[in-house]
């Protein structure tokens, strides 16, 4: 503990990202759980699904078949996406609709 | 049962209606009753066959209604695959290449196996992880862990990135290196590992995006909280920053960054700015393991795509660079890398053909190492994710009187995401 504070008190920047990631955490808990649902993702729009993938699948690759993939496949290959491309979780229910259907 | 209890009464009434005919029929002679007789003979065995039909279409109905409770129990099973709460995926990519180079003779030098393994729990954490397996030169086969974090999705907008991440500062290391997507068997100049983009780092990350600008756009962002990276010296002089993503942090000192981007979906425009700021130290010198004092480290980058037509545009500047440290033991002076480059693919829809050229530059303290890079390259395009690829990189050292570090070279691969 005590060679913890020393340590500590070296770096004027460990703390700040200490408390930085600590705020995080427990914004994570009191968020936790959300309800929860039988269904997952719940549903979503379809066209502008179609919409969005139109516009954002080929945006850093070639866009991708939606019959490529089986209905659960796209589900996390599309959360994947949402943490690599910045898609809102409203975004990725309205493409797993879209893909869920087109496949 | 309705139609069964019919079915059932259907004999007698077919009894019952031969009955009625042979009634109405007015008495004759003997040999007309011998004819009637024979007859109600015909009909007593027409009612016998007709039971005998009832009887085996009764088996029958009773074994498709068996089938049918088998069958049921089978699509149960069948879908439960598709409402778990935990999901199981295998993606990736493969690729194998052939390099030709100037004043060596060709060499199958590239065969790469990158499995990527999604765990998902409902709508709530992924993890998500890369491994990378390679053949060496020499015949082993290399292992690394490309990625391997945990992410928790807080909000619609908001996800949280535990583990060790590819670095958010700049643009192809993160989302166009791997070989179905980078259009080119090879990457830019400086865009490589441990050249001026730094390629990964372990900490905790913040990321996600939001509508901005009506419509489809979007804004998005990421922050992270790293170890950063690490210095290799040698002979007095930083050889290189060293950005493989390190488990520990020597210096004590984390790195903070992120970037900032922009998505014009209308426009197919995507604009980011990316940086991170810390300190770093050496901790190998001449191979070996050393420690040093800390030191001031930035990064800066800039990127774009542009998609007008069937035209892929992208470009991307990046610059890392560590302060200098009079207290230095092993190098005093720090030193700035930096590179960008240029790129245009154009796909002959609908044909699989397609072309790109690309520039790059790559500018480092050490005259040896500085590159100018064209590369040109014509791709076969089996599937989005199916790719054969054949280039001819011409590499130049800007520094008059110095050889460049790579020679020019013919590169084939065949790329596989799956
Ligand atoms: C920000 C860039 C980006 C965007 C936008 C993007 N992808 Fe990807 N995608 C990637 C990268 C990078 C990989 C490779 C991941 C790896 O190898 O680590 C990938 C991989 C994939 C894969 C292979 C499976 C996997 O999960 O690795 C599929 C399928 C895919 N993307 C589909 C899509 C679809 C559908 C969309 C549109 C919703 C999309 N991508 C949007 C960057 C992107």
């Amino acid at each position: 503990m005590g060679n913890a504070m020393a340590k500590r008190k070296r770096s004027a920047n460990r703390p700040a990202a200490g408390v930085a990631a600590a705020g995080l955490l427990l914004a994570a808990a009191a968020a936790w759980p959300p309800a929860s649902r039988a269904e997952y993702p719940p549903k979503g729009d379809f066209a502008r699904g179609a919409r969005l993938w139109v516009l954002n699948c080929g945006r850093c690759h070639e866009a991708r078949d939606p019959k490529e993939l089986r209905d659960d496949q796209w589900i996390t290959t599309l959360y994947h996406m949402r943490v690599r491309g910045g898609l809102t979780g409203q975004d990725v229910r309205d493409l797993y609709t879209f893909m869920e259907r087109s496949n | 049962m309705p139609r069964q209890a019919m079915q059932r009464r259907l004999p007698a009434l077919v009894a019952a209606a031969g009955l009625a005919a042979l009634s109405a029929v007015p008495a004759a002679g003997a040999a007309s009753e011998s004819a009637l007789r024979s007859e109600l003979e015909a009909l007593k065995q027409r009612i016998k066959e007709l039971e005998r039909k009832l009887e085996a279409r009764r088996q029958n109905e009773r074994q498709t209604e068996e089938k049918l409770a088998e069958l049921e129990k089978e699509v149960a099973s069948a879908a439960e695959w598709k409402s778990p709460n935990t999901l199981i995926h295998m993606a990736g990519y493969a690729d194998v290449g052939y390099t030709d180079a100037r004043g060596a003779s060709g060499t199958f030098d590239s065969v790469r196996f990158n499995p990527i393994v999604h765990y998902q729990y409902r709508d709530l954490v992924m993890l998500e992880s890369e491994l990378e397996l390679k053949v060496t030169e020499d015949g082993e086969t290399e292992t690394g862990l490309e990625y391997l974090t945990i992410d928790l999705f807080l909000n619609d907008y908001v996800a949280i990135v535990a583990g060790k991440f590819l670095s958010p500062v700049g643009w192809f290391r993160q989302n166009i290196h791997p070989s179905w997507i980078n259009r080119l068997p090879s990457a830019p100049a400086g865009f490589g590992h441990d050249q001026a983009a730094p390629n990964a780092d372990v900490g905790l990350q913040v990321r996600g995006g939001f509508p901005a600008f009506g419509g489809f756009n979007r804004v998005t962002y990421a922050v992270y909280v790293g170890n950063g990276p690490t210095l290799e010296a040698d002979g007095g002089e930083i050889e290189m920053i060293e950005t493989p993503g390190l488990g520990s942090d020597t210096d004590g000192e984390k790195v903070v960054g992120g970037r900032l981007g922009v998505f014009l979906a209308q426009r197919r425009l995507e604009l980011g700015v990316s940086g991170a700021t810390g300190k770093v130290s050496v901790t190998k010198n001449a191979g070996a393991s050393v420690s040093d004092g800390a030191r001031g480290y930035r990064v800066l980058g800039a990127d774009f795509t542009w998609r007008p037509w069937r035209l892929d545009l992208r470009g991307e500047y990046i610059r890392q660079e560590v302060d200098d440290l009079a207290s230095s033991a092993y190098a005093t002076e720090g030193g700035t890398w930096r590179a960008w480059y240029l790129q245009a693919a154009y796909r002959f829809r609908p044909t699989p053909w397609e072309v790109v050229a690309r520039y790059a530059d790559y500018d480092t303290p050490h005259d040896s190492k500085d590159l100018t890079q064209w590369a040109l390259g014509v791709n076969y395009v089996f599937a989005a994710n199916i790719v054969a690829k054949l280039a001819y990189e011409f590499n130049d050292n800007p520094n008059s009187g110095v050889a460049p570090s790579i020679d020019d070279r013919m590169l084939a691969q065949v790329a596989y995401g799956f």
